[in-house]
């Protein structure tokens, strides 16, 4: 199996760096250069389905479900910061981990439920992206192939640099979701009850607010999140004394992605307020719209093909990444790709068969993203686990990357949240009568 | 774990200046020879984790696949 580094020739590392004369530019500047990979694969997870499900949250239950954003900010700056401690320590992906100490059947187990959930959500961001695109006036047989072209385009340029400071000036493009927002608001009163306060919202526990929250959990903390940044880690060669920097851009991450998450469900509020009734996001765009003004309908519209670009490519490079680690092929976007074929074929064939399925049938989009979403969530326990057992791995780690008593009970208390939720999930399957109806 | 050549610190050479070297333009690190570590050893508690994690996981993939079906009205009778 190569590992990143055994595919780096030693006269491509010219070591060079800037100077500077303060330690505060010298941390400042480090963390501009070290940050990254926490802010994409947060803001990335705000993808087409996310939007779709934080703005359903809000046009079902207008603003009584913000607390449940606020809960899962620390469980996924947690488990990301796991991610970012095993993938310094070893500087190797997640699935070459789980490959190599859980063995191969776990290893192409885990690669396989990878794949599938992966590709049903890509799916899901070619839908998005060709619904916005209709609802902008473009026709499918445009606007997904451009997609699917600049995505393709955006890696192929053999520099990780390139590729993470357009994604990072994507990822920045969604601070207009808090002009939006703003634009959109009900009252700050409301807002901040609504965060603070965690309730039912009235109408009781119901099966349909019991799949939105499990819907929302598995959109906010996603299995390929786990994958996306160890790789990324390893990719961009972070070393140890960049775990502090790293620690920190997933911190902001998680901050930002949970900000804009709030402000998706806001303007799902806003549309609940109107009245207004929608079968997804971009027909809320365009009602809401009506009322709000163009730029409202223009504004989300375009966020939502920019939330699904964001997805796209960083759930495509997880796949690409860890069908690398698995297979023992060069997998860095720092190589050209007559370098590392296998690793860019499986990008450009994610990306490409999702579009191409887009293209041809007409799926309920709505169902899909809620399910894929939730397919999510159910797999998320088994990453966790396999997280932890790594985590706890003092063979590997060490004592100074290992787990402290405290990271144990955090995850684990995360692991039982997530579990308890599952079961949840599987008695309503079971009984369909257990919680009352939508 | 040893790093093969940390990054230069400049400063010591004069206290006024900083070098700051971006991770792609430094000299990789040793990290940890995963190669030499083999499996994990298959402890009773990590054997029993992966055997529930293998059923639960087989059960979830099922209830959701039902669960999808039924929503989707597949298997309402008519």
């Amino acid at each position: 199996m190569n590992t990143i580094l055994e595919n780096i020739q030693p006269d491509e590392v010219k070591p060079r760096g800037r100077t500077v004369r303060t330690r505060w530019a010298r941390n400042v500047l480090t963390f501009l250069m070290v940050s990254g990979p926490g802010l994409i694969v947060m803001e990335a997870d705000n993808d087409a389905g996310a939007v779709s499900t934080y703005i359903q949250a809000g046009a079902q239950y207008g603003t009584r479900l913000l607390w449940l954003l606020l809960l899962l900010l620390p469980i996924t700056y947690f488990v990301q910061e796991m991610v970012v401690r095993l993938g310094i320590a070893t500087g190797e992906g997640h699935a070459a981990m789980i490959y190599k100490r859980f063995g191969k059947w776990w290893g192409r187990f885990s690669l396989l439920d990878l794949q599938l959930v992966n590709f049903l959500t890509l799916v899901t961001e070619f839908a998005a992206i060709d619904l916005a695109f209709r609802k902008m006036g473009f026709a499918p047989q445009i606007g997904v192939p451009i997609s699917a072209a600049a995505l393709i385009l955006l890696v192929l340029t053999g520099s990780y640099l390139r590729w993470e400071r357009t994604v990072v000036f994507l990822c920045l493009m969604d601070v207009a979701w808090l002009w939006l927002a703003f634009r959109l608001r009900p009252a700050v009163g409301e807002i901040v009850r609504g965060a603070t306060l965690p309730s039912v919202p009235p109408g009781g526990l119901t099966a349909g607010l019991v799949f939105l929250v499990i819907g929302i959990v598995g959109t906010t903390i996603a299995p390929w999140q786990l994958f996306f940044q160890q790789s990324c880690v390893a990719d961009k060669r972070l070393r140890f004394s960049d775990l502090k920097w790293a620690r920190l851009d997933t911190l902001i991450g998680a901050c930002f992605t949970i900000v804009v998450a709030g402000c998706m469900m806001l303007a799902g509020n806003a549309s609940k307020a109107h009245g207004l009734s929608f079968t997804d996001p971009a027909q809320m765009a365009v009602d809401l719209g009506a009322i709000a003004g163009p730029a409202i309908r223009t504004g989300i519209l375009l966020l939502m093909i920019n939330a699904a670009v964001l997805g796209t490519t960083a759930i495509s490079l997880s796949s690409a990444w860890a069908y690398g680690e698995v297979k023992g092929w060069p997998h860095s976007l720092q190589m050209p790709i007559r370098k590392a074929p296998g690793f860019y074929s499986i990008y450009v064939a994610c990306i490409g068969a999702a579009a191409a399925i887009v293209l041809i049938p007409r799926a309920p989009l709505q169902l899909i993203i809620v399910s894929v979403q939730v397919l999510a969530g159910i797999m998320l326990p088994s990453a966790i686990i396999f997280l932890q057992l790594l985590l706890n791995d003092k063979e590997l780690l060490g004592e100074r990357f290992c787990n402290k008593p405290w990271n144990n009970r955090v995850n684990w208390a995360v692991i039982v949240l997530l579990f308890g939720l599952s079961l949840v999930l599987a008695a309503q399957v079971v009984a369909p009568n257990l919680f009352p109806g939508n | 774990m040893t790093v093969l050549q940390p990054v230069v610190e400049w400063h010591e050479k004069d206290p006024d200046i900083f070098l700051v070297v971006h991770p792609l333009d430094d000299v990789p690190e040793q990290k940890v020879d995963t190669a030499h570590l083999g499996p994990m050893p298959m402890t009773a508690s990590v054997r029993i984790s992966l055997m529930a994690l293998r059923a639960y996981l087989v059960l979830m993939m099922l209830l959701v696949l039902y669960h999808v079906v039924d929503l989707a009205g597949i298997l309402s009778v008519r």
